[in-house]
């Protein structure tokens, strides 16, 4: 396979990714029994659902709502939450929310980043794998009830600022260590770099008196970013737990708040901002891959000459 | 004249001003839906949307005497079927505006507009026919009907038209989290929970400067939270944690008249059910004193009871309740046996069978009942399954209870377990009428007896107390022998709230009516 051809792969998945996302939502609406417009006003009680419904465009069939939605989402017009905050601007809820979120899993890639390094490094020794695997093993949901038990112990119920970053630090925590994202990264790196060392050009290397890393690194920056987007991936899916358990006001509480209560006028851009997010994360695994696959076929060739 | 008002506000604002300006918070049952009260859907939401807007008419909480803040004279009109009203003067919007005639009429118009989705605009269609302005303060409000209590028909919130573009008004317009009321708090909805602002006007002087509604989450995390001062106020405490909470003496219980009631509905249309000696036998089988018991705490003869046992569609206070209607307290298998035998049900290894089919009873139960009721829903089955019927039990969310339930689709279930609640008016009509047109828009199971609709329209047309209270007790008998409900009780609600709140009289239903008397901290 050409080297081009993956990167170009990703860079197509990650035009796709947020225009399919809405569009396999919009088609869940119409596959999910009811419709939000009779939940609010159910036609055997109310007179208005057929205008509610139309002034959602739930009217006008999948295809109708998708465009509509869409056109509105372009212009950056997401307008109002029907049931999760009625009445509630949905710019200004993402706009809340999605900094808590950016924090949550920026704070959680930290130890997963250190613990890559450190494994990378050889600082982190292998007789720690053990510990290190079993603390993987204690589910998020798991652990965020903990901290959910501590945070309400000592801050109790309330909502005050010493609270949330309480809740966002062990939130991070949670998302950090649990579900093996530690101890898999630690893991992951260690093994990637041991299988390129035990390369033969690395050795040669070392014979010539340059540092191992200097030399693998470029051939497995692509593999690192892979391994990067992939648990970062894994951190998002856990901020949804993460945010309901500790009741963080993030993309992943509004994600499962609208998804409960049928409000795909919130369902529908935060999914998608997920979607942007996880095309984001494509787009930089891409570019590594292009910048080191360069990077290496730039690297002077030697000429062979015959003895 | 016109000083009176602008005398009144000052007066009402420095009195805000003299206050403490600290915040009261609250825990709620849950986050209000909406602060729309076109959109109000539970109590929670008439109680938060209770302190931004103001009621034509409301009861007084201790006189029970019809009151309104806003209306300086009324008449009766059209012989009957209208009534001309007069809105004070001075009374303001929280933007400032001037409450006027125009409004009153608009909030009219918009419940009428039969594109506003909203159940309860869709009530209000049946009792009004329009509204017309006489005036900047006076207009005149039709009735579809001559009424005997035509006051009590006009209970809504009155909206400002300056709020809305036309009388189309949908939920997820933005005034459904940051309305703009004539009561006594402005509020604010936030994703975890909502503030009211004080708001001093002609005929509101609030006290306290700003309330926190908070969603209150575990009943423990509350007691506990309340205990230690970190909120002041609970709406509704289980009775398994009254005890801990009346143990403190900084908190008080406050009883908090709600008249609902439980029951368990009974679908007739389930082949083993149509026959009513069978839903006699049912509700011969269900112990009540040791479901109370086993799932409240409350134990047999226990002085003040939390719960208090019904046999009809009313509580007992009610003034409908027919006291020559025994309530049923203790199971009676031997009878109930009789009754299942002799509805042609047979006894086959301890099971129940009909038509030669074993009777598998499915039975639900609204969610959110298991706080104030842990493990009814498992009780009740328990005793089902002692009366020799298989059960299959599962909890029902208040969406699909709204959707489903009260709409009259849950046919798939034999068995619900539910609460009304009511306020002052308590037309139960809509339970127990045959589904038609507009009659029974909550009949759980598609009840239908011509029987009772005759009982339920001679209510309907009553036009003094007598004759509707007279309606109502015959309704009573019926209901207590044909048993499409299975009446349980009334628990009582009680909230709890610090003894830094004074003078705080709760309302029943709508809780903060009296809310200007309320006192917090070291204010007056």
């Amino acid at each position: 396979m050409r080297w081009w051809v993956r990167p170009l792969v990703r860079l197509v998945a990650a035009l796709l990714l947020p225009v399919a996302v809405p569009a396999i939502i919009t088609l869940l609406i119409w596959a999910l029994p009811g419709d939000p417009a009779s939940i609010i006003c159910p036609p055997e009680s109310c007179g208005g659902t057929e205008a509610l419904a139309a002034r959602w465009h739930l009217d006008e069939g999948p295809w109708g709502f998708f465009s509509q939605w869409m056109m509105g989402a372009l212009s950056g017009d997401f307008g109002n939450s029907w049931r999760v905050l009625q009445g509630g601007s949905v710019a200004e809820l993402l706009a809340e929310a999605a900094p808590n979120t950016v924090m949550l899993i920026g704070l959680a890639l930290l130890p997963v980043i250190l613990g890559a390094v450190g494994a990378a490094s050889g600082l982190i020794p292998r007789k720690v794998d053990g510990p290190l695997y079993l603390i993987g093993l204690v589910p998020a949901l798991v652990l965020a009830l903990v901290v959910a038990a501590v945070v309400q112990l000592n801050f109790g119920a309330g909502s005050s600022d010493p609270e949330q970053l309480a809740r966002l630090l062990g939130g991070a925590l949670v998302l950090g260590f649990a579900d093996g994202a530690f101890s898999g990264a630690v893991s992951g790196v260690r093994g990637l770099f041991e299988s390129e060392n035990r390369q033969r050009y690395v050795s040669i290397a070392i014979l010539r008196g340059e540092t191992p890393l200097s030399n693998t690194l470029p051939n497995v920056a692509a593999a690192l970013a892979g391994q990067l987007r992939a648990r970062t991936l894994h951190l998002l899916s856990g901020t949804v737990v993460v945010e309901v358990v500790l009741r963080i006001n993030g993309l992943g509480d509004l994600l499962w708040g609208g998804a409960l209560r049928q409000d795909f006028a919130v369902v529908l851009p935060v999914a998608t901002g997920f979607a942007l997010l996880s095309a984001f994360l494509l787009l930089v695994q891409a570019l590594v891959e292009i910048l080191a696959s360069v990077h290496i076929r730039r690297s002077p060739s030697l000429s062979v000459v015959a003895p | 004249m016109a000083m009176r008002p602008a005398l009144l506000s000052a007066g009402a604002t420095a009195l805000l001003l003299a206050g403490t300006g600290a915040t009261l918070s609250y825990f709620e049952e849950a986050l209000p839906t909406s602060l729309n009260p076109l959109f109000a859907s539970s109590m929670v939401d008439f109680r938060a949307q209770d302190l931004v807007f103001d009621r034509l008419w409301y009861h007084d909480a201790i006189t029970n005497e019809l009151k309104s803040r806003v209306v300086d004279k009324w008449e009766i009109a059209n012989g009957g079927a209208g009534i001309k009203i007069t809105l004070k003067d001075g009374l303001k919007w929280h933007d400032g505006k001037q409450v006027t005639a125009k409004d009153l009429c608009f909030t009219v118009n918009a419940m009428l507009d039969k594109r506003t989705p909203s159940p309860m605009a869709e009530g209000y269609r049946e009792v009004l026919k329009g509204c017309e302005t006489q005036g900047q303060l006076t207009a005149l409000v039709s009735f579809t009907k001559i009424y005997h209590n035509p006051r009590d028909r006009l209970g809504f919130a009155i909206l400002p038209e300056s709020a809305f573009e036309g009388t189309f008004i949908t939920p997820d317009l933005s005034f459904s989290s940051q309305p703009k009321g004539s009561g006594p708090f402005k509020g604010s909805r936030g994703r975890r929970g909502v503030t009211f602002d004080a708001f001093a006007n002609v005929h509101h002087a609030p006290q306290i400067a700003q309330l926190g509604l908070q969603e209150g989450g575990d009943p423990i995390v509350q007691v506990k939270t309340i205990i230690n001062n970190g909120v002041q106020g609970i709406i509704a405490v289980p009775p398994a944690y009254r005890p801990e909470v009346s143990s403190s003496d900084e908190v008080a219980l406050k009883s908090y008249d709600l008249r609902s009631w439980w029951f368990i509905a009974v679908n007739p249309n389930s082949p083993a059910m149509a026959d009513k000696r069978v839903r006699q036998a049912l509700n011969l089988l269900i112990d009540r004193t040791e479901l109370r018991q086993l799932s409240i705490g409350a134990k047999p003869g226990e002085q003040n009871s939390p719960c208090e046992f019904i046999s009809g569609p009313f509580v007992q206070s009610s003034p409908y309740y027919n006291r020559g209607v025994a309530v049923s307290e203790r199971s009676d298998k031997a009878k109930a046996r009789q009754l299942l035998t002799a509805a042609g049900l047979t006894e086959v290894g301890g099971r129940w069978h009909n038509k030669g089919t074993p009777i598998d009873l499915k039975i639900g139960m609204l969610a959110p009942l298991n706080n104030e009721a842990p493990d009814l829903l498992t009780q009740i089955g328990n005793q089902l399954g002692a009366g020799g019927f298989a059960r299959e039990e599962s909890r029902i969310s208040v969406d699909e209870w709204n959707r489903k339930v009260v709409t009259g689709q849950a046919t798939n279930y034999d068995l619900l377990v539910g609460k009304w609640s009511f306020g002052i008016v308590e037309d139960v009509n809509d339970l127990f009428h045959t589904r038609a047109g507009k009659e029974g828009k909550k009949n759980i199971f598609n009840y239908s007896n011509p029987q009772v609709d005759a009982v339920l329209d001679d209510f309907s047309k009553a036009r003094t107390d007598t004759a509707a209270q007279d309606a109502y007790h015959k309704l009573h008998t019926l209901m207590a022998d044909e048993l499409p409900y299975l009446f349980l009780w009334k628990l009582d609600t009680r909230s709890a709230w610090r003894t830094e709140v004074r003078n705080n009289i709760i309302t029943p239903y709508f809780y903060f009516t009296e809310i200007d008397g309320w006192r917090f901290g070291s204010g007056k």
